[in-house]
Order: C-alpha cells, then sequence, then structure tokens
C-alpha cells in the first residue's frame, strides 16, 4: 500500500543552519501492516509521518501509494489523496471546537463527496463502535480526552481509507482509553488497512507487523 | 441551527465589523448631512436670479443689498427673457445676532402669494403637516422642520414675533438645507415686522421724506428667467438695464456659496477618508484576525481532503456572513445612536443623514472589504503547509 525511499527532510534552526531530520527513510507498509515507529523526543517521528501522509513536503525521495507516485503530485491532487486514502490520527485530537462531535467525524466526509445520510449512517455506526454514540451532540469541551480521541478516531475511519497514520494517539490518554485506542487501530490493520503508529507506549507494539526506531533520521529495525 | 452556531462563534468578530461599520456609518452620515445643506443652498441658487436694491438693506438672503422699490420690481420684469419677479422680504428672526456668527440664521421670509414661485428647482416647498398660505391669510406662518422641532411648535401653535402672535398653519418637510431654519409669512406681515425690527425706517416713514409705500418694502426679488433663456445672460441684461439694483448671476452665486463652504467641504473630504481608513481598517484587522486564529481548524480541514478551493469558498461564505451581519448590525447602531442624538441632543438640528446612498455603500464596502480581508488571510494560511498550520494554531 505504502511505500517510501529515500526520504530526505530538513529544518532551518533560528540562526538559519539545516537541520536533517530525515536522512533516507525507506519504508513499505502493507495493508493488514501495523507498524509502530519509535523514538526518542525530537527524533524526527511525527515529521516521517507527517511527510509520509502528505501534509508536509518532502526534500527528497519517494512516496508511492499502491502503484501510484503521491510525492510529486501537486497541492489539490495531494488533498483529494489525503482525502481519499489517508486517515489521521493525532495526538491532541484535533476535533473543531464549534462542531459537535457527529459534526466532527463527518467532516471527513464533507471534502470528498461522501456528505448526506449514508456518511451520517456510517458515522453513527462508528461512534457506536467506540462507545460514544449518547455523545454525538456533545462539543468537544464538553467531552473527555478519552471521548475525544475516541471521536477524533471515528473520523479518521469515516471514509476507510487504505491508510491509517496515528501520531502519538495515546499521548494524552490514560491506560484504559490508551487500550481502546490501540485496540480499534489494531482492528483496523486485520481489516485490511495498512496502519503506522509513532508512539512511545511499549504497548503499542503489541501485536505489531513491525517495529522500527528512528535515530539520526533513518529507520533501525528494533 | 449550525449556521446560528457558526456565526456565534464569530461574535467578536461581528461586534469587532459592527463597531468599525458604526463608526464609517456615523460620520459618513454627519458629513452627508452638511453636504445635502451645501447641495440645497447650491439648488435653489441656481433655480433663481436674486435681485436687492443698491446700497445696505438688511443683509439676509442670497443677495445683500437695500431696498427694492416696487418700480424696481417692475422694471425688471420688463427686462426680455425674465418669465417673473417676485418681491421678498427677508428679516433675521433676531436682529442681533450677527449672520456672521450662524451658518444657518433663523429667517423671517415674507412670500407674495400674488406672484408664482419664480425658482425653477422650488416652485413649492414640500409641506410635513397643515396648509400652505392662502390668499388674504394674515398672521398665520408657515414654518421649517428645524425651527419647529427646536421651539416646540405644530400646526395650531402660536408664534411670537416681536409683539404680534402668529397661528402655524403649515410645517416643512425637512429639506435639510436653509428653509428648516424659516419661518415664512405673508409678505404684508414680514413687511410690518421689517418695519417693527427698524428704527431707521420707522423714522424715515413717519417723517414722510421719502414717498414709499407698502409695495416698496421689499429685501430683494426673485427672478425668473423663460424657457431657452440663459440665467446669466437674463441677469447680465438685468444689471445693464434697470438701475439701481444688485444682481446676482446664478452661477456666480453658486460659486461663491461653494467657495464659501470650501472649508467644510474639505473637513467634510478628510472626516469621509479618515472614516474610510479608520473604519475600513478595523473591519480588515477583524476578519483577518479571525482567519488567522482558525489557522489550526484549517490545517485539520486540508488533513482531511479540503483542497484550497473548497476552503477558499467555505472562508468567503463565513466571511460574506459575518461582515453582512456585523455590518447591519454597526448600520442598525449607526441608526440608533444618530436617531438617538438627533432626538435628545441636537432637537433643532439635525446632525445625521443616513442616505440610502450611504447605507448602501457602507454595507457594500464592508462586504467586499471584509471579504478580500478573509480572502488575503485564508491566502497566506493556506500557502504553509498542513502540518505547519496544525502546528502553529497548537
Amino acid at each position: 500500500m505504502l511505500r517510501a525511499t529515500g526520504l530526505v527532510k530538513s529544518y532551518r534552526s533560528r540562526s538559519g543552519a539545516p537541520i536533517r531530520v530525515l536522512a533516507g527513510v525507506d519504508l513499505t507498509v502493507k495493508g493488514g501492516d501495523l507498524v509502530v515507529v519509535t523514538g526518542p523526543s525530537g527524533s524526527g517521528k511525527s515529521t516521517l509521518l507527517n511527510v509520509l501522509g502528505l501534509l508536509e513536503d518532502d526534500d527528497g525521495g519517494e512516496i508511492w501509494f499502491e502503484d501510484a507516485r503521491v510525492s510529486s503530485l501537486g497541492r489539490a491532487a495531494k488533498s483529494r489523496v489525503r482525502g481519499r486514502y489517508v486517515g489521521f490520527l493525532f495526538q491532541s485530537f484535533l476535533l473543531l471546537p464549534s462542531l459537535s462531535a457527529l459534526e466532527n467525524v463527518l467532516l471527513a466526509a464533507r471534502y470528498v463527496g461522501r456528505s448526506g445520510a449514508p456518511a451520517r449512517r456510517r458515522a453513527m455506526e462508528l461512534l457506536e463502535e467506540v462507545g460514544v454514540a449518547d455523545r454525538v451532540d456533545h462539543f468537544p469541551a464538553q467531552l473527555s480526552g478519552g471521548e475525544q480521541q475516541r471521536v477524533a478516531f471515528c473520523r479518521a475511519v469515516l471514509n476507510d481509507p487504505p491508510l491509517l497514520l496515528a501520531d502519538e494517539p495515546t499521548g494524552n490518554l490514560d491506560d484504559a482509553n490508551g487500550a481502546v485506542i490501540l485496540g480499534a487501530l489494531r482492528g483496523r490493520a486485520r481489516a485490511g488497512a495498512a496502519v503506522v503508529v509513532v508512539s512511545h507506549r511499549p504497548e503499542a507494539a503489541t501485536g505489531a507487523s513491525a517495529l522500527y526506531r528512528l535515530r539520526g533520521g533513518v529507520l533501525e529495525t528494533s | 441551527m449550525k449556521s446560528l452556531r457558526i456565526l456565534r462563534g464569530y461574535l467578536f468578530t461581528i461586534v469587532g465589523i459592527a463597531i468599525g461599520v458604526a463608526g464609517l456609518v456615523a460620520l459618513g452620515a454627519m458629513s452627508e448631512r452638511i453636504v445635502r445643506f451645501i447641495e440645497g443652498g447650491d439648488r435653489f441658487v441656481l433655480g433663481q436670479i436674486s435681485v436687492a436694491g443698491r446700497g445696505m438693506g438688511m443683509g439676509t438672503g442670497f443677495t445683500a443689498g437695500g431696498m427694492l422699490p416696487a418700480a424696481t420690481i417692475r422694471a425688471i420684469a420688463e427686462v426680455p427673457g425674465v418669465s417673473g419677479v417676485q418681491g421678498q422680504v427677508m428679516l433675521p428672526l433676531d436682529p442681533s445676532t450677527s449672520q456672521f456668527m450662524t451658518l444657518t440664521q433663523e429667517l423671517i421670509l415674507g412670500v407674495d402669494l400674488s406672484v408664482p414661485s419664480p425658482n425653477r428647482h422650488y416652485r413649492t416647498l414640500p409641506l410635513r403637516a397643515g396648509r400652505f398660505f392662502r390668499e388674504g391669510d394674515r398672521r398665520v406662518a408657515v414654518i421649517g422642520a428645524s425651527f419647529a422641532t427646536s421651539r416646540g411648535l405644530d400646526v395650531g401653535s402660536h408664534l411670537a414675533l416681536d409683539d404680534e402672535s402668529f397661528e402655524v398653519v403649515g410645517i416643512l418637510e425637512r429639506m435639510l438645507t436653509a428653509p428648516d431654519r424659516f419661518v415664512m409669512v405673508p409678505i404684508a406681515d414680514a413687511r410690518a415686522q421689517w418695519v417693527a425690527k427698524d428704527r431707521l425706517l420707522r423714522t424715515v416713514l413717519a417723517s414722510g421724506a421719502v414717498p414709499l409705500t407698502a409695495a416698496d418694502l421689499n429685501t430683494g426679488a426673485a427672478v425668473g428667467w423663460q424657457d431657452g433663456e440663459d440665467p446669466d445672460q437674463v441677469a447680465l441684461r438685468i444689471r445693464e438695464r434697470v438701475p439701481g439694483v444688485n444682481v446676482q448671476l446664478p452661477s456666480e452665486l453658486s460659486r461663491l456659496l461653494r467657495s464659501s463652504t470650501a472649508f467644510f467641504s474639505a473637513l467634510l473630504a478628510g472626516i469621509g477618508v479618515l472614516a474610510f481608513v479608520i473604519g475600513g481598517l478595523s473591519l480588515a484587522n477583524t476578519m483577518a484576525a479571525a482567519v488567522f486564529e482558525r489557522i489550526r481548524d484549517f490545517g485539520v480541514k486540508r488533513a482531511l481532503g479540503a483542497t484550497d478551493l473548497q476552503l477558499g469558498r467555505e472562508v468567503l461564505a463565513e466571511s460574506l456572513a459575518v461582515t453582512l451581519v456585523g455590518g447591519l448590525a454597526g448600520i442598525g447602531l449607526a441608526l440608533g445612536l444618530g436617531w438617538g442624538i438627533d432626538a435628545t441632543v441636537a432637537r433643532a438640528q439635525q446632525l445625521f443623514h443616513f442616505s440610502p446612498r450611504l447605507l448602501g455603500g457602507a454595507l457594500g464596502f464592508s462586504i467586499l472589504l471584509g471579504a478580500a480581508a478573509a480572502a488575503y488571510a485564508t491566502a497566506r494560511v493556506i500557502s504553509v503547509s498542513p502540518a505547519e498550520a496544525i502546528r502553529r494554531g497548537a
């Protein structure tokens, strides 16, 4: 499903000096794989996920989704690819505060032209699956962290994306809620999605098909 | 419901825009008010040729000069191109107030009903209440709207002019120019007022040294011209053929009026530009800040697949709704403020004039500027990557 070769990414420090974060990352994730990437804080794990999910441009290398090289696409095409092929789960949930739980989930359908009753039905099913069906009309500020991340998970998978990228998805959760989210991610992998999780938590590696450590800008097998 | 919620999320933006637009509209309305006054005066002087007798008279009206006897009025009527001459008596209501101290002096205007108004732009004056004069009326008055408000007068009220009681039979529509502060009376009553106010005239009349009749007591005359005639040429002809008169060319008088109000015009232009800049900056800044504040939301939406075009359309629709609501609220605020001030602080004078062109212009301006500011801010926000947008908004 996902193939990245020779990914390079640098940032500029305040003094203007380049800081190389990714120094030639190669990664292949097939449908059904659950890949976990660990590494110390600041090692570039989030950057890797952002580049893989086309949220940030790389400075070199290639990213392929199936048989299409997506890293060279234009802005609009990348947006469409993100909407149809990639689901994101963030550490800080990133729900829109002005929208209810259900509206946040449905936001994923809006930009891929999947609005309407079927999308709404699917959103309700997902919210029920993760146990927040009674909170659909609540706003993010009225939800606990665990509930917010469950809503965010529903949003990430509403369009059944073949690739799911989770950046420290349990970083702001207690153990119980963390376990629910990790379980849901494993479930998506079992259902055939390619799942990449960046996490500090050792339990995230449970059931992983591959475990990598990002060090010095390259991935090492753990 | 959802739209209302979105607007509620923009509450501070809407309040900010409303204040900016209210400032713009209020200053604009003050400006419009004075423009109307100047335009009204200009329209009046361009509608007639104003003539006075040579010498020094009451110094009121559009043409300064001395008494204009009936014989001279008849001579003017004989000049080729003249269609009608209406003798007038124009007196300061309070002779102790110098006209140099007031832009809009309260005047008594004596109207000769035997001659139709020769002013092409004011054949009749619009009435808000009551009636105009009838043949044979005496001790009755038709008063301007500001005068009525300042004195608390209505149709049927009585007004004392030099110890004479006048019944108010009509009140003019608010015209936003000189007649708003006029007291119009039949010319015979105005002549009596003149004699009562002017000790010198009283002495001359009592001495019998000068053979004067009541018909000679005119402070000036309004002269009309025939269709197809050039009013300036007719005025020059009067100047040539009738001795002992001060004749103002309408175009010259218009120029004089405009130059005498040039300071106010410049002041107004300055106020207008300031209102435009301050109101516009406030509005644009508020709208742009509202978009910049949502940079994280934009990042999330782009992560979910929103294209630049989709986001642009979304922001444009929201900004239009927000500026429309803010603009309307601002206009409402300015209207309330203006009417409140006019009703309480400035009862005699209308300080604000909210014309449809001002309100429409202000609303259009705020919507366009709001949309432009939102478009600019959106372009800036989507120029960064979704990841960067999410990081900056964290």
